[in-house]
């Protein structure tokens, strides 16, 4: 937590990350209204796929910098050297690009119903939050091995986004079927897409965490 | 008591052998200076013994663990500042070492404290980006204590520092095993018992014993290359400590 708190703190105090993001996203949006020509028929049928796309870079953007300025500045050396461990380390980063990822969906979200007319319903923001937290755990793991390498800015979208197509499928089917009317109880025909992510989420926290300690330190 | 014990300890970067082979040994209490020049090896050293890095070969252990294997047992007894202060600009000097003081378990009274004992204590509440470059090393040097620990491992530790940031450096290492990576031979001298001197990554023949205080004749504290920085200002070479001697007998004569 102590991590974490650090990570937001900086990030508040700096609002380096934040900005860039919200503009990012909605940018994203105004470009994609225009380049797909949408209007209130086909919006809310491509919004599932401008969703994910938006959010799978926005995410790249936020990881990106998670280890990097740590890495650069010693502090993640120093951080290491404590007691706390590597896990513990990971673990707090991991858990402040989430929370900054959902503070991107914060505004991702109302942004696709003013631009796109998409049915926000709190089904599709069960959705996203679920697959946020798998996402964020692996692209913080490939985030901490591509900051110890020069190319980062292209090793990490190469590691990461095969391991992310995963929640892009499953979140991008339910956030379909979520967004043409169906709630928490409707499920596609591929099976229970939160159920799934849910899956996908303890499994990548527990690899991401044993994965950890070996990344990060040495 | 050994706080330190090298055997054939390596460090390579690809193909290139950049410390080692290399013993060396360090009781409890002692201060071992690390001379040498540029890429001499000293960083790979600090980092070795700091568990930053592991080694390509040999063996080190510290207070009797294996630093390789048992290296985060050992981490609550080593304090290390880098070239890299690894602080948070965005941070005050406070919330800096009160971050770190969570990390190993301890309060804000502790962070408290080290800021004080470093002279930082007016600076508290200002971001370290507002700090100067000496300020930010006193507060660097604060993180490296804030846990007591027995031994400090601390990377040309006099940068940026004036003379009573140097005055400070004799505070801290009071009751602690140190080794100290520095280019400035009368702070090695004054602080240190113990001086190893590197060349291209070897023990450049002998650990040598640095004279006490008061055995000592004066040196400037700006050396070049082994040499006084001016002909005024400096002494003869057979005056010089024996890690001096070596260095010179070795082709690296003083100027």
């Amino acid at each position: 937590m102590a991590v974490a708190g650090k990570d937001l703190r900086c990030e508040l105090r700096g609002k380096e990350l934040l900005p860039a993001l919200a503009q990012f996203v909605v940018l994203s949006l105004v470009i994609a209204s225009f380049a797909f020509d949408l209007d209130s028929s086909s919006g809310p049928r491509l919004s599932p796929g401008i969703l994910w796309l938006v959010l799978v870079f926005a995410g790249l953007l936020a990881f990106g910098r998670t280890f990097a300025a740590e890495r650069d500045t010693g502090s993640l050396e120093a951080m290491l050297l404590t007691p706390a461990g590597p896990s513990a380390v990971f673990a707090g980063k991991a858990l402040a690009a989430t929370v900054l990822l959902v503070a991107c969906e914060a505004v991702l979200l109302p942004a696709m119903a003013v631009f796109l007319a998409s049915p926000i319903s709190p089904a599709v923001v069960a959705t996203v939050l679920l697959a946020t937290v798998g996402m964020a755990s692996l692209g913080c793991l490939f985030a901490a091995l591509a900051a110890q390498t020069r190319a980062r800015e292209l090793l990490l979208p190469v590691l990461t986004l095969p391991l992310w197509i995963p929640f892009v499928v499953v979140g991008g089917r339910a956030v379909q079927v979520a967004m043409s009317g169906g709630g928490f109880g409707a499920w596609s025909p591929v099976g229970q897409p939160y159920a799934v992510l849910l899956d996908f989420d303890i499994l990548f926290l527990v690899v991401t965490s044993l994965a950890a300690r070996f990344v990060l330190d040495d | 008591m050994i706080v330190v014990r090298a055997r054939g300890l390596v460090q390579r970067f690809g193909d290139r052998v950049a410390l080692g082979p290399l013993d060396l040994e360090l009781a409890a209490g002692e201060r071992l200076a690390v001379l040498g020049g540029n890429g001499a090896g000293k960083t790979t050293l600090l980092r070795l013994l700091a568990t930053v890095v592991r080694p390509a070969a040999g063996r080190l252990e510290l207070f009797g663990l294996d630093a390789t294997r048992q290296r985060e047992r050992l981490r609550a007894r080593l304090g290390y500042v880098g070239h890299q202060l690894g602080l948070y600009p965005a941070l005050t000097a406070f919330e800096n070492l009160e971050f770190f003081a969570r990390l190993y378990g301890l309060g804000r009274g502790e962070a408290r404290t080290a800021l004080e004992v470093v002279g930082l204590s007016g600076a508290a509440g200002r971001r370290l980006e507002q700090l100067s470059r000496g300020q930010q090393q006193r507060l660097a040097l604060a993180r490296s204590v804030l846990h007591d620990p027995e031994l400090l491992i601390l990377d040309e530790p006099d940068a940026s520092l004036d003379a009573e940031g140097r005055d400070l450096l004799a505070t801290l290492f009071e009751g602690r095993s140190v080794v100290m990576a520095t280019h400035d031979l009368a702070l090695a001298r004054e602080l240190c018992g113990r001086a190893l001197l590197l060349r291209s990554g070897r023990d450049a023949g002998h650990c040598g014993r640095l004279r006490p205080p008061e055995d000592r004749p004066r040196v400037p504290r700006a050396i070049g290359r082994w040499g006084p920085a001016t002909e005024a200002e400096g002494t003869s070479p057979s005056a010089w400590p024996p890690a001096v001697r070596i260095g010179e007998a070795r082709g690296v004569s003083p100027r």
